[in-house]
């Protein structure tokens, strides 16, 4: 029974808590720009008001249009389900679930980039393939990094690999895993979230096309994304295992709203890169991680 | 039929069936053997060989080529068969006289069509290449038979001598299969030839190649080196392979680069299980080598199922090129959801059979770089290579499926396209559904595997199953199971908002065409920039000058890099080379005579020289 209470609360935070990150993102930024900006729970309000709405269908569009988003939602919703929630813990770990978690962030992005193509817009064309390509690159970052946790843990399970603190490499890791979180979600200074000029954009180009509830469904699971890299990067850094109860909480909240803020004070003061430099920012982060897999190989056994 | 069903019975129970007959063959006595690592082949040739054939019956019917389908049936049962002689011989000459009838039965089925001058030179390049190959199998089977002194095979992992002999049953069978440097023949032959046709080569004849690999690496002592080389080829054949492919503009050509890609995932898993072997790693070793045989069946069954749903594409528009095709998605619903289904599998990408395989393959080299030793070096390249050739495939066919079955068509041949009929469909649900088995019940594979494993190294014959493979099939089932779910409420809450049908967004603009959509070369283009070192694309363009510009345009192809850059120009040279001796054949019986003396003296000199009794007397043994 209390399995079941475990998995309904860990539920309701990964969907009910997800689409307060962006709100709170748009707040700080806001602030630095001295507007009083939207409010925090706009989010909230704007997947309500999408999901009664009705749809706007492209002319070329086949079922796989709406199928895409809720593949896609379902499979951002299972890679979260897998990681561990601070004094939550882990629900299901398994050898290899950090595998499965990054290959069903690839079926999300494949599903996407579908009904992304699903119009034949040349914009959408152009949103979908720059995510698949620099996606290239963030997977290799995300699996360095992944590998300097399991070498440091020595586990290929979550659960073991995110309870203790990445130790000396922890910097390193996270300057890494921060600049992945800002590619992966399209934020600044990769993807420009608010812009409204459709040939500069990556993921915002990718829905043009999208209304009503299969765009509420994509804004959700880009929601959820964005909080499931912010948890990711905290727990890498921190040593969950070693708190538990309230102390484990309040140190997973004040994280990640540590990177949210950190995430609204960048696209503050940075501006998008060109897309020419997006690869080199990529590598940065490739090799940031690659360091930090070395530091955990070599030396900083804390 | 029956092959299947000795196949899995061997899988099943782990037994190996031998046969022996008095019949001589070539002076040598008739002895076939069945263990569980031929099963597992037999197995995928028999449900391979069965699709195909019923394809073949629709694809290349009767009606539409009088000639070359008779013919095509004859040889197809000559290529199953001879594979399967392939996989059951159990003597080195016997091996070799299949393995030559089976690539003779692949050059006549890809020449099928053999009044198109480029499938006769995709036929040629085949035939040069396999016989290139099968030299070294000559030279690697003869040597085998000197140095044990029977042409008999089996385990000999106690003669250390037999070692070296590896290099060139590699360099054979490596041919066959498609590695990187070696794998010129296989575009243009799995391009040109017919579709189910493609098919059976891509999914059983180059793992024929693997078959060889595998089955001499078990029963040789090989050297820990080759290992690490397998394990290296396979990483560079995974990441070319891929990047070869998303350079292409041709459907069959970009699904034929994807071989040489898995069969890179699958070598990766066999390179790095033998250098477990070599060191005594079971744990690791076990999962390796299990998820490379096991990504044998899983390529089998995708890029088979890919093969003939390109073939559908082929037979409806007429077409290989992809920035011809477009939109076919609503002319044929069935080929295209089989399609996405292959792509899905062959990206890797949970819950298809393809993530199993890799995810066996990742746990494999995981737990090789936490074993202490020097494995962790190449284990950790091996696995950032391994997700960016997953990342680079899922670009490819995202692509693929996007330029060909989505948007508009871009061509009068795609407007016109039909759906195939119920023959060609059949066994494309056939394979899919077993892509779809593999992927959300993997557990019930691993028997096969385990039995396929022990035969490889008997020490490692009761690896357990890893634990975590069950829970991965239940997650897959549930994956699965929520999202038909939140499909089917996301779709009834768009019917009760309801629905309207209007022009795709273009910025306003009201009039877009299908010329206007993203092409193939375009959405691959940031890509196969980075490797435009490798890839060395040929672009013609000329760029929109002046105020009111006119006509402007761009052409990008990509060349086969290997074949026209290296092999090319060596043979060229060679035949240059060739060209001189001929010079000494030139009909005069002076120049004859003239050679004559001249042999005569070198002899001569030779044996004044070295006097020796025993080279005098050494030559009639």
């Amino acid at each position: 029974m209390s399995a079941i209470v475990e998995f309904l609360v860990r539920l309701a935070v990964w969907l009910l808590l997800a689409p307060l990150l962006p709100g709170l993102i748009n707040k700080v930024k806001a602030w630095v720009a001295g507007r009083r900006g939207p409010p925090v729970l706009q989010l909230y309000y704007d997947l309500a008001r999408l999901w009664r709405k009705g749809v706007v269908l492209s002319t070329l569009a086949s079922p796989g249009f709406v199928v895409g988003p809720a593949v896609a939602w379902v499979a951002v919703l299972g890679a979260a389900l897998l990681l561990p929630l601070g004094p939550l813990g882990i629900s299901l770990s398994f050898r290899g679930d950090v595998i499965l978690l990054v290959y069903l962030l690839a079926l999300a992005r494949f599903c996407t980039t579908w009904a992304a193509l699903e119009t034949g817009s040349a914009f959408e064309g152009m949103g979908a393939a720059r995510e698949v390509s620099y996606a290239v690159l963030t997977e290799a970052a995300v699996i360095t990094a992944v590998l300097a946790l399991s070498l440091r843990s020595g586990s290929v399970e979550l659960g073991t690999m995110l309870a203790s603190s990445a130790g000396t490499g922890s910097v390193l890791l996270a300057a890494g895993l921060f600049t992945v979180l800002l590619a992966e979600n399209c934020r600044v200074p990769f993807d420009d979230p608010n812009t409204h000029l459709e040939l500069t954009m990556i993921h915002e180009v990718m829905v043009l096309d999208h209304s009503g509830p299969p765009l509420a469904v994509v804004l959700h699971g880009a929601a959820m994304k964005l909080l499931l890299f912010a948890v990711l990067l905290v727990e890498a850094v921190l040593p969950f295992g070693e708190w538990s109860g309230l102390g484990g909480a309040v140190a997973l909240i004040g994280g990640v709203a540590l990177v949210g803020v950190g995430v609204g004070l960048v696209e503050s003061w940075l501006a998008r890169y060109a897309f020419k430099r997006v690869p080199l920012l990529l590598t940065t982060a490739f090799l940031l991680c690659l360091f930090a897999l070395l530091v955990a190989w070599k030396g900083g056994w804390s | 039929m029956a092959a299947m069903a000795a196949g899995s019975w061997v899988l099943v129970t782990g037994g190996v069936w031998d046969w022996q007959s008095p019949v001589r063959i070539g002076g040598e006595a008739l002895h076939l053997r069945l263990d569980a690592l031929s099963a597992l082949f037999l197995v995928l040739v028999a449900v391979l060989g069965g699709a195909g054939a019923l394809y073949a019956w629709e694809y290349w019917s009767d009606a539409g080529h009088p000639v070359s389908a008779p013919r095509g049936r004859f040889w197809w049962s000559a290529l199953l068969l001879s594979m399967g002689l392939v996989l059951l011989s159990s003597n080195g000459l016997h091996f070799l006289i299949a393995w030559e009838l089976f690539a003779l039965a692949g050059f006549f089925l890809i020449t099928l069509d053999s009044r198109n001058p480029e499938v006769r030179g995709a036929g040629w390049l085949y035939l040069a290449a396999s016989h290139a190959g099968t030299l070294m199998l000559f030279a690697f089977f003869a040597l085998l038979a000197a140095r044990t002194g029977s042409w008999e095979l089996g385990p000999m992992r106690d003669q250390a001598g037999l070692g070296s002999l590896f290099w060139l049953a590699l360099l054979g069978f490596g041919v066959k299969a498609g590695l990187f440097p070696l794998h010129i023949w296989l575009p243009s032959a799995h391009a040109n030839a017919p579709s189910h046709v493609s098919a059976i080569l891509s999914g059983v004849a180059i793992k024929l190649g693997i078959y060889g690999i595998v089955r001499f690496s078990g029963w040789l002592p090989v050297p820990v080196a080759a290992g690490w080389l397998v394990a290296v080829l396979g990483v560079v054949s995974a990441v070319l392979g891929v990047v070869f492919a998303l350079g292409q503009h041709e459907l069959k050509r970009l699904l034929a680069y994807h071989s040489v890609e898995n069969i890179g995932i699958i070598l990766i898993g066999v390179g790095f299980a033998m250098v477990a072997a070599a060191r005594d790693h079971a744990a690791w070793g076990v999962l390796a080598l299990a998820g490379g045989l096991l990504h044998v069946w899983n390529h089998g069954l995708f890029k088979s199922l890919l093969f003939l749903g390109a073939g559908s594409v082929v037979h409806a528009t007429g077409t290989r090129e992809m920035s011809r095709l477009g939109g076919l998605w609503r002319a044929m619903p069935w080929t295209a959801s089989m399609f996405a289904l292959g792509a899905v599998a062959i990206s890797g990408l949970p819950p298809l059979n393809g993530f199993v395989s890799e995810w066996l393959v990742y746990l494999g080299l995981f737990d090789a770089v936490h074993d202490p030793g020097a494995t962790l070096w190449a284990a950790i390249p091996a696995i950032v290579l391994l997700a960016m050739t997953g990342a680079l495939a899922l670009a490819c066919f995202v692509k693929v499926c996007g330029v060909v079955f989505l948007g508009a068509p871009r061509s009068e041949g795609a407007v016109q396209a039909h759906e195939c009929g119920r023959w060609m469909r059949a066994p494309m649900l056939a394979l899919a559904l077993g892509c779809a088995g593999i992927g959300l019940a993997p557990m019930a594979f691993w028997p096969a595997l385990r039995s396929t494993v022990g035969a490889w190294h008997g020490a490692w014959a009761s690896a357990p199953a890893p634990q975590s493979l069950g829970t991965l099939g239940m997650i897959h089932l549930a994956l699965v199971l929520s999202a038909v779910g939140g499909g089917i409420w996301l779709w009834r809450q768009i019917s009760r908002g309801g629905l309207v049908r209007g022009l795709t967004w273009d910025c306003g603009y009201a009039a877009p065409t299908a010329r206007m959509q993203y092409t193939a070369g375009s959405f691959a283009g940031i890509i196969t920039e980075w490797f435009a070192w490798i890839l060395q694309p040929v672009r013609r363009a000329a760029r929109p000058e002046g105020t009111f510009p006119g006509h402007a345009r761009i052409e990008e192809h990509t060349p086969e890099t290997v074949l026209e850059r290296v092999v090319e120009p060596v043979a060229r040279l060679v035949i240059r080379g060739s060209g001189m001796v001929r010079r000494l054949q030139n009909g005069r019986a002076q120049a004859y005579l003239f050679y004559l003396i001249l042999g005569l003296a070198a002899v001569a000199a030779m044996t004044l020289a070295w006097s020796e009794p025993e080279l005098l007397h050494g030559g009639g043994e």
